[in-house]
């Protein structure tokens, strides 16, 4: 109420100052000049004219007035400033007069800069964001691949580090894992283990305390730790005096030595708690892992003026070299693998992030489209407010500033909308984003690109808003406004705008469709198995606690007793993991059949191989086609049963005999010997999707986890449950934990529903077309937008032509006819362009695809159709209104 | 009758040492300005009131005269104007820098003139 009041008084009393000002200054120059052209009077009389001519000579020597007064007035400081509030006002009360081209320019900027700083902020990171080492351009990843994956082998790491020439430095890290810190208020970390010389080789310094000493990093060294960033400060509190403290570590009594910097990752991005020293026994690296040694992740330094590829190829002949204690069965599988450390670790985000930041080039060209094509159709309305201004005296440069002045004020508000808009997107972005996205968590509004969009939006917006106001009025621009509109300056442009925006749609909206397409693939393929009312129960477990193989198994089994006691739960099954989630796996040339010559070995491929208890068929309702599932008993006989998915059945016994054969498998001490271990097959269990959502469903093969035979199989934390129940996921969480919390308290349990899990193999694909498809969408209702004003326009402009010829008979149809004729030849252009660039460069998204082909005809179709009937509707709405004109009101409109 | 043409023959900037070296007589309104400078000339200079108050007005509004309302000889009020100690400033450097250019122009032109000391 009162600051109402107030800013009302402030608006007056400076209104009145300022009219007050220019009023005294303005009658002080008319007396001023008066004075003059009296005095030149006087002048004249005493000279002897008489009065009327003392007068006119006078007048005519005094010159235009006006001119003078404006002149001198110009002379004001403050002119330049007042002139440009004045234009300023005009433009404003311009856009009020015409709100609908107002509100769409700036929504149409809005829109474009919105989400191209939005996306691009995301995508930065992935693309182009440097990463947090010393130099990181230098830095390359040095691993052997082998089928899918990347690792090195101790064996041959130290040979290439202590003989190699492109690097300046090597280093390693062996991974990480879960380790527990077995303190009050347990917590489970992950712990990675680096090399000595890591942190100085990445050029990473700690933010307190200092790396490992040489001598921590050999095995039995002292045990000690570098803490990251986000433990000090979640569990430390940041405290300084935490060097040199003990912690316990899976029950390890660990010295912390430092602190690691708050934006140190790991180089393949694993989420580190703390690291530990590698303390490798380099020795032992010949002997140990059937003499190839440890796997490790090698990385290295290059030396000045070294290329990647230079380094490979010096690294090769070391490789081939090493290459002799690789088993020569799978020598051939082997290679070298040097990249740069982005490349390494944007693997899969890459494409991903290219294709999103094509879509939102493309809603941005889309955007800039619009806002010309606005801009000149309203430039060519006001050609002739441009010509009568011109004539009353308005510079060129007046007119000039006028126009920039426009197109800043709108440029303007469509960047400050779109600011708004790219925070508010960014946030659902992240909202929906999945996990596995490196540093999305991280992704903030960029400044660069915030300036990098306004400024598109400027040169958009003056490039168009300039022209007219350079352009000499035509002659006859001041009169009546000329029939007919087909050759009026700007509609060829428009005409081309829109059909490129078409086009753009166009692609955009193929891409679209086809993840969209793809991603349903990805959602409604047959697993193969129940994912409804199944929870997975994980539990790791602290190392220390469990001393052996039995108190495992004693654990594990006593959870499972207790989890079936729980109402409500049907069955309970332990297995080492659960699909769709791949597990480890042989190769196919492991298997041996009995009474059959052994499959030549490099052949065949992954087989997955699953150890699980019999319930779990039950539980994820996998069901049996041949033979029988595993029953409690297979638990304590002592043979050995094993059951085989289809394909694998199928592949090794075509002739559909696979029960009651025996097999055996390769042991790798030595090297493919025959593992004595009989399998007899008990039963063929339909496939199951068992190596991520995407890829082909691969051979498989379950065994039971046997109860008391095999105790060594159960030294791990890392099992799952899985519990069938019908209850809520809520509900059946917490008495799950409180049932375990009875058998072992300081066990972290976490429980999520299988559903869940399988989802979170979707997020990506899910996110990749939320994305797409929102850019999609956004691009359409621009381009429609586009269309429909050009249509608009077109008619507005042939009112007076619509009038004549409803003068002259033609009805309502004709003219329906003769407007829609226009914007489908524009639709029709647009289509066919957009859909043969489409159709050209579909190809690339390919890897992006899951069971669609990139150039899917039914997905095509329903994109042209759909873009055909939105942009029929653009262009029939002002055709329609065309043909409502009044022939007399639109003769007389001129 | 004196054409327009003539008064714009005056260099760019001359008028403005034109009127300050008036002003610096006596303080004058803008007629008495104009009429001083139409005599010393020997009617060669004259000076529109078209050039002639934007100039006035220039010069006040950077500091190097000042405005006075008092009354003229015959009992109107005008507009006197006098010069500051800025302008007088900016007179003498006006002055050496004519001398200056005036003198280069000669040289250019085969004319014989007084270098400035």
């Amino acid at each position: 109420m009162s600051s109402a009041w107030f800013t009302d008084l402030l608006t007056r009393l400076t209104a009145f100052l300022r009219t007050a000002a220019r009023q005294n200054s303005k009658n002080n120059l008319n007396e001023e000049l008066q004075f003059h052209l009296e005095q030149s009077i006087q002048a004249n009389l005493a000279a002897g004219m008489t009065a009327n001519e003392a007068r006119r000579q006078a007048l005519l020597e005094f010159g235009g007035i006006e001119q003078a007064r404006e002149e001198t007035y110009r002379q004001r400081p403050g002119w330049l400033l007042e002139t440009l509030l004045q234009d300023t006002r005009y433009a404003l009360r311009g856009f009020l007069r015409n709100p609908a081209f107002t509100v769409t320019v700036i929504a149409t900027l809005a829109l474009g800069i919105g989400a191209t700083t939005a996306v691009f902020s995301v995508v930065d990171r992935i693309l182009f964001r440097s990463l947090p080492y010393a130099q990181d351009d230098r830095l390359v990843s040095l691993v052997q691949s082998f089928e899918k994956q990347e690792f090195t082998l101790g064996g041959f790491y130290y040979e290439w580090r202590d003989n190699q020439k492109p690097f300046a430095q090597m280093t390693f890290e062996r991974g990480t894992g879960a380790c527990n810190l077995t303190d009050a208020n347990p917590l489970a970390l992950q712990c990675a283990e680096i090399a000595g010389n890591f942190l100085p080789t990445f050029g990473i310094a700690p933010v307190l305390g200092r790396n490992f000493l040489p001598e921590e990093d050999l095995p039995h060294g002292p045990r000690v730790a570098l803490l990251s960033y986000g433990l000090w400060r979640t569990r430390f509190n940041q405290d300084p005096n935490v060097l040199n403290q003990t912690i316990h570590i899976d029950g390890h009594p660990t010295r912390i030595v430092g602190v690691l910097p708050a934006n140190f990752e790991m180089p393949r991005l694993q989420q580190t708690d703390l690291v530990l020293p590698a303390a490798m026994d380099i020795a032992a690296q010949h002997t140990v892992n059937s003499g190839i040694g440890y796997p490790m992740w090698a990385f290295a330094r290059l030396k000045p003026g070294i290329s990647i590829a230079q380094a490979k190829a010096e690294m090769e002949p070391l490789f081939l070299h090493t290459q002799q204690w690789i088993p020569a069965q799978i020598r051939q599988d082997f290679h070298l693998q040097v990249r740069s450390l982005r490349d390494r670790q944007m693997q899969e985000a890459y494409m991903g992030a290219w294709v999103l930041l094509g879509s939102v080039l493309a809603v941005l060209i889309i955007a800039c489209a619009n806002v010309v094509s606005l801009f000149s159709a309203r430039a060519a309305m006001r050609e002739r407010e441009l010509a009568v201004r011109s004539a009353l005296g308005a510079g060129r440069g007046r007119l000039v500033r006028q126009a920039l002045i426009e197109a800043f004020l709108l440029a303007l508000a469509g960047a400050l909308t779109g600011c708004a808009l790219a925070a508010v997107l960014l946030h659902a972005f992240l909202a929906i984003a999945p996990t596995g996205i490196p540093f999305l968590a991280q992704a903030r509004l960029d400044l660069r690109i915030v300036c990098f969009s306004i400024l598109l939006a400027f040169l958009c917006a003056i490039m168009v808003g300039i022209v007219p106001a350079l352009q000499k009025p035509r002659p006859g621009a001041l009169a009546a406004r000329a029939i007919g509109s087909g050759n009026r300056p700007g509609v060829r442009l428009r005409r081309s705008l829109v059909i490129a925006q078409i086009a753009v749609s166009v692609i955009l909206i193929s891409c679209a469709g086809l993840l969209l397409k793809s991603f349903q693939n990805l959602e409604r393929q047959a697993l193969g198995m129940a994912t409804s009312d199944v929870l997975t129960v994980t539990v790791p477990l602290n190392a220390e606690r469990y001393s052996s193989g039995r108190a495992y198994m004693d654990f594990y089994l006593g959870t499972e007793t207790a989890l079936r006691s729980l109402p409500g739960v049907t069955s309970v099954a332990i297995s080492d993991s659960l699909p769709p989630d791949g597990n480890s796996g042989i190769r196919f040339d492991e298997i041996f059949v009995a009474g059959r010559a052994p499959t030549p070995t490099g052949t065949g491929g992954i087989v997955i191989v699953r150890k699980v208890t019999p319930d779990y068929f039950r539980v994820l309702h996998i069901p049996t086609l041949q033979g029988r599932s595993f029953d409690e008993k297979d638990r304590n006989a002592s043979g050995n049963v094993i059951i085989l998915s289809k394909l694998l059945a199928t592949r090794l016994f075509p002739q559909g005999d696979a029960v009651g054969r025996r097999m055996q498998f390769a042991t790798f001490q030595p090297y493919f010997a025959l593992d004595p271990t009989v399998f007899t097959v008990v039963g063929v269990a339909a496939d199951v999707k068992n190596d991520d959502l995407a890829s082909q469903v691969e051979p498989e093969y379950y065994t039971v986890r046997s109860s008391d035979h095999d105790l060594d199989s159960w030294g791990s934390r890392h099992y799952r449950f899985a519990v069938e129940s019908q209850l809520p996921a809520s509900v059946m969480a917490a008495a799950i934990r409180a049932q375990i919390a009875k058998i072992d308290p300081t066990a972290p349990v976490h429980v999520e529903p299988l559903t869940e899990s399988v989802s979170r193999l979707a997020d990506r694909p899910r996110f990749e077309t939320a994305l797409l498809g929102f850019f999609a969408l956004t691009g359409l209702i621009l381009a429609i937008i586009g269309l429909y004003g050009v249509m608009a326009y077109i008619s507005a402009q042939r009112t007076q032509e619509i009038g004549v010829r409803m003068a002259l008979g033609a009805n309502r149809a004709d003219i329906l006819r003769l407007m829609a004729r226009e914007g489908i030849a524009l639709l029709l252009v647009g289509e066919v362009i957009g859909l043969a660039t489409a159709l050209a460069f579909s190809q690339l998204l390919r890897s992006l695809l899951f069971n669609i082909s990139p150039r899917d005809p039914l997905t095509f179709l329903c994109v042209g159709s759909l873009l055909a009937i939105v942009a029929l509707i653009a262009t029939l709405v002002p055709a329609r209104a065309a043909t409502r004109v009044d022939p007399i009101v639109a003769l007389r409109c001129e | 009758m004196p054409t327009t043409a003539e008064s714009n023959v005056l260099l760019q900037g001359t008028l403005d040492l034109l009127i300050l070296k008036t002003l610096a007589i006596e303080p004058m309104h803008g007629w008495g300005v104009a009429q001083r400078i139409q005599q010393i000339s020997n009617e060669v200079l004259q000076i529109g009131q078209g050039s002639l108050y934007p100039a006035l007005h220039r010069l006040e509004y950077r500091g190097w005269i000042r405005a006075e309302w008092a009354s003229s000889e015959n009992n109107r009020r005008a507009k006197f104007y006098s010069l500051t100690a800025a302008g007088r400033k900016q007179l003498k450097a006006e002055l050496q820098s004519w001398d200056r250019i005036s003198a280069a122009i000669a040289l250019v032109l085969g004319r014989k003139a007084e270098v400035p000391a």
